[in-house]
């Protein structure tokens, strides 16, 4: 009737993500991007929930840094990015730092996320930051071996904003 | 017939072909969701990341295949931050031929990697067409004093 379509994409645990809508108007100016309607509802309670949340991202792809930085500001978080094992550790080293969270990408070139989650749980006694990892690999053994290490969650790349806050609630 | 609601279908429908075929998955949606007035180029300068990371990957590729002995590992990795790449930006059909091509990689195949290297080349120039219409169709939109809102 409106020669329009709707469909439903959902995220990885098959909740109704965001739902697409494209209808055809004559006198609607803001409709045109309306396409991409907005995601879930639980959005507006992650962002005062996580407000002023201090995190710590490293991952060594510019790209993916880029987007799961804003998606962590989006959340509230204030994020500091860093794009390698030792810059994170020295972050973590300085006094003044107090962070919350440890994002790490388990895949990064000089020195992966498992090394970088050790050396992290030597250096501080008394300031436990929470470490979650980053990795598109959804095997068994490198699940069983973050909690070896002390990992306190996982995400699967590529990062979803639901997945990020599902995962922070959880932890925290 | 008014240039904006023109411009607006336009826009409408090439967005939801590039679905449709596959060119752009969820993960494209999730770009715009953050994209906000703090930040309203946000998609522009990703999908910009995207292109420039690509293209070198793709030289990269190019060149390491091209070697006397080819050193798997590297061409490998290479695919590997290829793959990444383009799922963080729902690029659906590049992030799809990577996975053959890691196997290749793996089989150290190098007829299969040359072939894979042709696909993803193709694929990737079909969707930075795409791409760049879109963001073309977008400018037209508000320099006609069209708006499309922001999530």
């Amino acid at each position: 009737m409106m020669q329009g379509n709707i469909w439903i994409s959902t995220n990885l645990l098959g909740f109704a993500q965001s739902m697409t809508l494209v209808l055809r108007f004559q006198t609607r100016p803001s409709f045109g991007r309306a396409i991409f309607a907005h995601g879930s509802s639980s959005e507006p309670n992650s962002n005062s929930q996580f407000k002023g949340l201090k995190v710590i991202l490293a991952d060594d792809d510019d790209l993916n840094r880029t987007v799961t930085k804003k998606l962590l500001e989006k959340l509230g978080c204030h994020v500091t990015a860093v794009s390698s094992g030792f810059e994170c550790l020295s972050a973590l080293s300085a006094a003044e730092n107090s962070f919350q969270i440890v994002l790490l990408d388990l895949h990064m070139p000089e020195m992966d996320g498992f090394e970088v989650a050790l050396r992290i749980r030597k250096l501080r006694s008394q300031n436990w930051p929470l470490i979650i990892a980053l990795t598109a690999s959804a095997e068994e053994h490198v699940l069983e071996r973050c909690l070896q290490i002390g990992i306190s969650g996982v995400i699967r790349k590529p990062v979803l904003l639901q997945g990020m806050a599902d995962e922070l609630r959880r932890v925290l | 017939m008014d240039v904006v609601v023109q411009l607006q279908r336009q826009l409408a429908d090439h967005t939801a072909s590039l679905f449709h075929e596959g060119f752009l998955n969820e993960q494209f949606n999730q770009l715009q969701q953050l994209q906000d007035e703090s930040n309203p180029d946000f998609v522009v300068e990703v999908v910009s990341l995207f292109f420039e990371d690509s293209e070198r990957l793709l030289n990269e590729l190019a060149k390491a295949l091209e070697q006397q002995a080819v050193d798997y590992k590297k061409v490998d990795a290479h695919v590997h931050q290829l793959k990444g790449s383009s799922s963080s930006i729902g690029a659906q059909r590049v992030q799809g031929v990577c996975i053959p091509f890691r196997n290749f990689c793996e089989e150290q195949n190098n007829e299969g990697c040359l072939k894979c290297l042709q696909q993803v080349k193709h694929e990737y120039s079909l969707v930075k067409n795409k791409l760049e219409t879109l963001f073309k169709l977008e400018q037209q939109l508000i320099a006609a004093g069209g708006s499309f809102p922001t999530l």
